[in-house]
């Protein structure tokens, strides 16, 4: 558009920046990246103004290169050069937010400064001077209360009148008038500077540019192509400044800004003392919140809390789980409380009597005088009975219950896929295609979307209250200890749903080295997917060693704490402790919009890269699963001949160190890529021929016919699928968080490693122990593990060097 | 002495930062400059939140240490 606007919306965390923006552009919002980073990029269309882009920028704390924010902002600000700059600024902390205000007066670009909160600042008894700082910084001061949506678009309309005169009667080259903040020596200095850099930089502004020159602003100095022998002249009045003031050139600059604010308040602020001098609540909440024996058993309540919701047996996230896969996506289901008995039996009842009436005829006519049905999660045997020809009888009698006659029947999506394609006639590939591969694919990203769904709403409830800054505060000592910080935290619970929001929330890490090693780290969680591996193989193989499910997780836990130690100590992560910086926002209760915003653009992101990953993915794994090389389409009996089947055979040999080399191994386990779930449906069919009455039997045979110690095969198996990487939906986030492909390299070589060293020893040294004897894998084995325990235990690097 | 010295309560006054560039520039622009005034809110276990102007920072152990202050 020729006659577009760009107006950029600027302002520090937490001063309401985002509730401005969504008030003033409403749902037009269109979210991406920043260039070569991870940092969200959003924009929107100013209501009522098509041709006004209002670019909400991360929030900021200044203008120097400090976070990825900082740079992502400034790199805005100066190249893309909007046509105004909306500031919003907290007006309960006016001090501290001004800070970032000068540096943006400073770049000569027209100026809104929104002061937010001005209904707290009145209620405190505190007033503010507008006219007095928009003198001082030459730029046009408002009072918004974005929150009460009060003076938001008259802030915003300022903004576009402002830019449109700015642009009618200056032109881009003409020199703006920008605040003088610093004292003499300083100023004279600047002024040097703003001589020898004429021409090189957009006239308006120049200021900025010498203001960044004066602070060896390593990044202006490149760009502008300064050579060392003209920096060395200006150097030289960089150095008298630095000896007259006796402090270094950045803390002088940030020092006299501070100094420049201080006395502009002291002219334009006039504070209601009492009420300053007091604890404010948020203080009272942090001494129980942060308090050092209570912190820890709050914060795992609220743990608890979010567990229960979202992945506990029988709780909100289980149950719309539950209702989402075989209900909603599947079948059908009753409205809730319409349903009503028919006979004296509800429809579930009636549904399983009729399954037992098709298994008893099915087994009577295949000579058999005992019928079973099987658990469909665990594929064991969940009822058994003896059958007559009087039961066959009979049960060749029953009908299939009309779930309509049972309550108000809603039909399921996939039952309404396949009523349309029966009606439509099409053939029976079309229709395996439809439902098995492409439907079979979108429902399992859907399946997922209760518990991820609940998980996110949790966590932007704690995060918009401002709760999980203090969880970082809390765990950062104890994580400190593994390389990590007290922002690892937040991922790695949210690992416990779902690896892929889980790697997204590592972002929140400032330091670079932390925020990778979570990203590695934070999958070794099991996840809500893995979850479904463990209760199979608990059931199937470990009925007696009841504690086999919580060990997975404890296991999770310890490969990241060692993982953590090892990490630590290589060249790519050894470095100083980390500092530990954050702002702790005042508590407050979040607002619905505020944490509908939040989870919803989280879920979208999920929904649409786990929508395009995942889709065709199950699409090519039915079509591998049920065509042979010619293309002929197989049966259910068929797999053997499939192209699975070949594509299994190739790969084989690498599993076969942990004792599960064999074509189904390999196939399960790849297809476990996918999705994690998958490796217990893929393993369901290609031991289908195993020859067992039921899919347990099938998989307890397929694992006695490929190894002497079938239980250790199957710990072997399960465990490798729970810690090699993760699915390819969050291989491919972690890929696009760590920011280079040779990070993301890393991250999978990594996990993979762990994952095949864990499950090697599982099985060779569990062999070993079961009297199996001692082979070449067991050598490697107990090798590979001394190498582990000398990555994990070495000194560090910083303590090497000093040696 | 530095900021780990200060108590939960007490009040003291900023002298200069040390360490690292980036994390003083940052501790800067957050308002910790020579001649602000910061008060300790809360301690655990080393770590502090530290009442900045308006607002609470919190800060590790490390940070702390390298913030010079004077007693008010």
């Amino acid at each position: 558009m020729a006659n577009s606007m760009k107006i950029a919306l600027a302002g520090n965390p937490n001063s309401g920046k985002t509730t401005l923006f969504n008030a003033i552009t409403g749902s037009e919002q269109y979210v991406g990246n920043w260039p070569g980073v991870t940092v969200e990029k959003k924009d929107g269309i100013l209501h009522g103004h098509k041709e006004v882009v209002i670019q909400d920028l991360p929030g900021i704390y200044s203008l120097s290169p400090y976070s990825i924010e900082e740079k992502v902002s400034r790199r805005f600000l100066v190249e893309e050069r909007p046509d105004a700059i909306l500031n919003i600024v907290d007006g309960t902390n006016i001090e501290r937010n001004l800070y970032l205000s000068t540096q943006l007066a400073e770049l000569g670009l027209p100026m809104v400064m929104a002061v937010n909160m001005m209904d707290v600042v009145k209620k405190n008894g505190d007033s503010i001077d507008f006219a007095k700082i928009a003198k001082a910084l030459r730029c046009e001061v408002v009072g918004i209360s974005a929150l009460k949506k009060e003076g938001d678009m008259e802030a915003a309309e300022l903004a576009v009148a402002l830019a449109k005169k700015s642009a009618a009667d200056k032109g881009p080259n003409k020199l703006p008038d920008v605040p003088h903040v610093f004292s003499g020596s300083v100023e004279h200095a600047i002024a040097h500077i703003e001589e020898s850099i004429q021409g090189k930089v957009p006239a308006r502004s120049i200021r900025w540019y010498a203001i960044k020159i004066f602070e060896r602003d390593r990044e202006v100095i490149k760009d502008l192509g300064i050579g060392v022998g003209e920096m060395k002249h200006l150097e030289e009045h960089i150095r008298d400044c630095e000896k007259e003031l006796g402090d270094d050139a950045e803390s002088i600059i940030t020092n006299q800004r501070y100094d420049f604010i201080k006395s502009l308040m002291n002219r334009s602020l006039a504070l209601n003392e009492k009420r300053h001098s007091k604890a404010t609540l948020s203080d009272r909440i942090d001494k129980i919140v942060t308090h050092r024996i209570l912190a820890l058993p709050i914060f795992v309540v609220s743990l608890c809390a979010m567990w229960w919701l979202a992945v506990a047996e029988k709780g909100p996230g289980t149950v719309l789980t539950d209702w989402a896969n075989d209900e909603f996506l599947a079948d059908g289901w009753h409205l809730p409380f319409t349903t009503h008995e028919v006979d004296g039996k509800d429809y579930d009842a009636a549904k399983e009597d009729f399954a037992k009436a098709e298994a008893t005829v099915k087994a009577w006519e295949a000579g058999e005088k005992k019928a079973s049905i099987e658990d469909e999660e665990t594929g064991e045997v969940a009822d058994e009975w003896d059958i007559d020809e009087a039961a066959y009888k009979a049960a060749k009698e029953a009908e299939e219950p009309d779930p309509s006659k049972y309550g108000v029947w809603v039909p399921g999506i996939g039952a309404l896929i396949t009523g349309a394609l029966e009606r439509a006639g099409v053939s029976d590939t079309v229709k395996s295609l439809v439902v098995d591969g492409a439907w079979g694919g979108v429902a399992t990203v859907l399946g997922f979307v209760p518990v991820i769904f609940i998980v996110f709403l949790f966590l932007a409830f704690l995060e918009d209250c401002g709760y999980m800054a203090r969880v970082a505060f809390i765990m950062d000592r104890l994580l400190r200890k593994f390389g990590l910080s007290g922002k690892s935290f937040i991922p790695m619970l949210i690992g416990k749903g779902c690896g892929v929001p889980a790697v997204m929330a590592a972002r929140t890490i400032e330091n670079e080295r932390a925020r990778r090693m979570t990203v590695i780290l934070a999958t070794f969680v099991p996840c809500g997917a893995k979850t479904v591996i463990i209760a199979m193989f608990a059931a199937l193989f470990f009925r007696e060693q009841w504690y086999v499910a919580a060990l997975m997780d404890v296991v999770g836990i310890a490969i990241i704490i060692f993982g953590g130690m090892a990490l630590k100590k290589t060249r790519l992560f050894s470095g100083e402790a980390s500092s530990f910086v954050l702002e702790l926002p005042a508590y407050h209760m979040p607002t619905v919009s505020g944490v509908w915003h939040h989870t919803w653009n989280r879920l979208k992101g999920y929904i649409l890269k786990a929508g395009l990953i995942i889709f065709p993915a199950c699409v090519f794994l039915w079509f591998v699963m049920h065509f042979d090389w010619s293309l002929n389409l197989l049966g259910d009996e068929e797999i053997e001949k499939s192209i699975l089947h070949d594509l299994g055979s190739w790969i084989a040999w690498f599993f076969a160190p942990l004792g599960f080399g064999s074509w189904q191994g390999a196939a399960a386990s790849v297809s476990a890529e996918i999705a994690k779930e998958q490796a217990t449906a893929t393993l369901g069919l290609v031991a289908a021929n195993m020859g067992g009455a039921t899919t347990g039997a099938n998989i307890q045979a397929f694992f006695a016919s490929i190894s002497a110690f079938p239980k250790l095969a199957a710990l072997s198996f399960m465990l490798f699928n729970l810690f090699v990487p993760p699915c390819m939906v969050a291989v491919a986030v972690t890929f696009r968080e760590m920011g280079a492909k040779k990070w993301g390299w890393f991250a999978v070589a990594f996990q993979l490693f762990v994952g095949y060293v864990i499950s090697l020893n599982a099985y060779r040294l569990g062999v070993l122990f079961a009297g199996g004897g001692f082979g070449f894998w067991t050598a490697v084995a107990i090798l590979v593990d001394l190498f582990c325990l000398w990555m994990i235990f070495r000194p560090a690097r910083e303590e090497r060097k000093r040696q | 002495m530095t900021l780990e010295a200060v108590k939960e309560g007490e009040r003291a006054r900023i002298v200069r930062v040390n360490g690292d560039e980036a994390v003083k520039r940052h501790l800067g622009a957050l308002g910790f400059v020579a001649g602000t005034v910061v008060r300790v809110v809360g301690t655990s276990y080393g770590n502090m939140i530290l009442a900045v102007h308006e607002s609470r920072i919190a800060v590790n152990d490390a940070t702390a240490g390298n913030v010079e202050v004077d007693a008010v």
